[in-house]
């Protein structure tokens, strides 16, 4: 129990250089509070986002997975962050559909301008993760003694360690 | 149907107007046939239509040089177009020898219905709307429902909509979604980790043989990310967490090229259900994108292309 207790989610954020990654900047700069749990790897653009990325992430042990680029219209290179759209719903759909939390997944758009965004987008995620409970889905036996609310009982979950 | 076929592939040989037919010959087992691919004008006579022409030569198009003669059922047609939209193949190097397919015929299927192994069964024809069975002197009658393919139930296109020959007359087509979609259907009403715990088990099996990519027309990667050393994705080793992540990514790869032709799971040697996967992802994108694979040789591939507003629902 205590475990859980302790437990913080760890969420990975892919973010455009252009948009999101300076909107994280000036959430930092303007004093924003945002949870500590998101680490953040900066990409040229949301296009960049390879769906493996996401899953390799959820391979290693990450939480959740958040996609943040510029709003549609407002990429860089005019239509990165569309692709990436397209991407990441087939990605965030298929895997609702083989069995993973659509919490994992998430994607946002964010201007270098929307610092305050930033923060409120990693505070819910990350809100939303805790009440998901740890990413077990690449490890054995995921069902077992899940058996009162399968797929989100973090209880039952964090016992097998 | 078969004599026009034959005709028709010797003219093209002998008129030099391909350098190579693909189609198929009969295999070793029986109710099975190989892949033939030839520039022989000889062995044309070999050349067959049946209810067991699985493979989806498609595939072969991307291997072979030069211009192409291929007999190709609706759901290859349909890869066939899917690889001219990725500029994969010139429509001009191709002449589609067009074959109207009411449907293959499952083996497995025929073997659970009669409960014999396929060696022993006698012969398999189709009849109008039902398929015979002769085992043992005793004739068994199904109707064709029962024992095509999951995949052929749901066939949108039987005859082939991107043909140069066609070799019988057009099929209507009568896609029967509930029927072909059971078991997708049934994954749906368990609870996500009861889902996942399926895919676990089912993907514990894999051996990593690579068939369902080998067969698969869709994947036409020179270097497919699975064999990447730097970085690897994922490892070599089949374990079950990498064979799911294999196929995951697949299917991301292939959404708005996969046809829902069934190769895969057919090639599949420890009867993975593939299709629920793959079919699963062709209905994903027909509904966000409204995109069908495949039917239109001029419309730009699904992954190049956006629209200003879509699937924007779950992005904060």
């Amino acid at each position: 129990m205590n475990q859980e207790a302790e437990w913080e989610p760890k969420l990975l954020g892919f973010l455009c250089k252009w948009c999101s990654y300076a909107g994280a900047d000036l959430a930092g700069t303007s004093r924003k509070k945002y949870p500590p749990n998101i680490r953040i790897i900066k990409v040229p653009c949301s296009g960049r986002v390879d769906p493996l990325f996401i899953l390799k992430a959820l391979r290693m042990g990450f939480d959740g997975v958040l996609v943040s680029g510029c709003h549609p219209g407002e990429c860089h290179y005019q239509t990165g962050n569309y692709r990436a759209r397209r991407r990441v719903a087939i990605t965030k759909r298929f895997l609702e559909y083989l069995g993973i939390e659509p919490e994992r997944i998430q994607a946002s758009w964010v201007s270098a301008s929307e610092g305050g965004k930033f923060a409120e987008v990693v505070t819910e995620v990350t809100q939303g993760l805790k009440e998901v409970g740890p990413n077990r889905v690449f490890s054995e036996r995921r069902l077992n003694g899940a058996k009162t609310k399968a797929g989100s009982t973090s209880t039952a979950r964090a016992k097998q360690g | 149907m078969e004599q026009k076929l034959r005709q028709e592939a010797r003219a093209l040989l002998e008129q030099n107007k391909v350098d190579w037919i693909i189609g198929f010959e009969p295999g070793s087992l029986k109710f099975t046939t190989t892949p033939l691919i030839t520039r022989d004008k000889a062995d044309t006579e070999r050349l067959v239509i049946n209810p067991f022409i699985f493979n989806n030569l498609a595939d072969f198009l991307t291997e072979t040089k030069g211009r192409v003669g291929i007999v190709a059922k609706g759901c290859d047609s349909r890869s066939i177009v899917s690889l001219i939209q990725d500029n994969k193949v010139v429509r001009e190097d191709v002449v589609i020898l067009g074959v109207p397919c009411p449907g293959l015929i499952d083996l497995a299927k025929v073997e659970g219905l009669t409960a014999k192994d396929r060696d022993e069964l006698d012969e398999i024809t189709r009849q109008g709307d039902k398929v015979v069975v002769k085992v043992g002197g005793q004739k068994k009658e199904f109707a064709s429902n029962q024992v095509l393919f999951d995949h052929c139930l749901a066939c949108e296109l039987p005859t082939p909509q991107e043909y140069d020959i066609l070799l019988g007359e057009p099929i209507p087509p009568a896609p029967n979604i509930e029927a072909s979609g059971k078991n997708i259907d049934a994954l749906k009403k368990l609870t996500p980790a009861e889902r996942w715990q399926s895919w676990q088990d089912e993907l514990s099996r894999c051996i990593r043989c690579y068939a369902c990519r080998n067969v698969c027309p869709a994947c036409f990667c020179q270097r497919c990310f699975v064999e990447e050393s730097e970085p690897q994705w994922i490892a070599p080793m089949p374990r079950w967490q990498d064979n799911l992540i294999f196929q995951i990514t697949r299917n991301i790869h292939v959404a708005g090229r996969c046809t829902d032709c069934g190769e895969c799971e057919r090639a599949c040697p420890v009867n993975i259900p593939l299709r629920s996967l793959t079919r699963e992802m062709y209905d994903i994108v027909g509904e966000l994108f409204k995109f069908k694979s495949g039917m239109d040789k001029e419309a730009l591939p699904l992954m190049t292309h956006y629209e200003q507003e879509e699937a924007e629902d779950f992005f904060r």
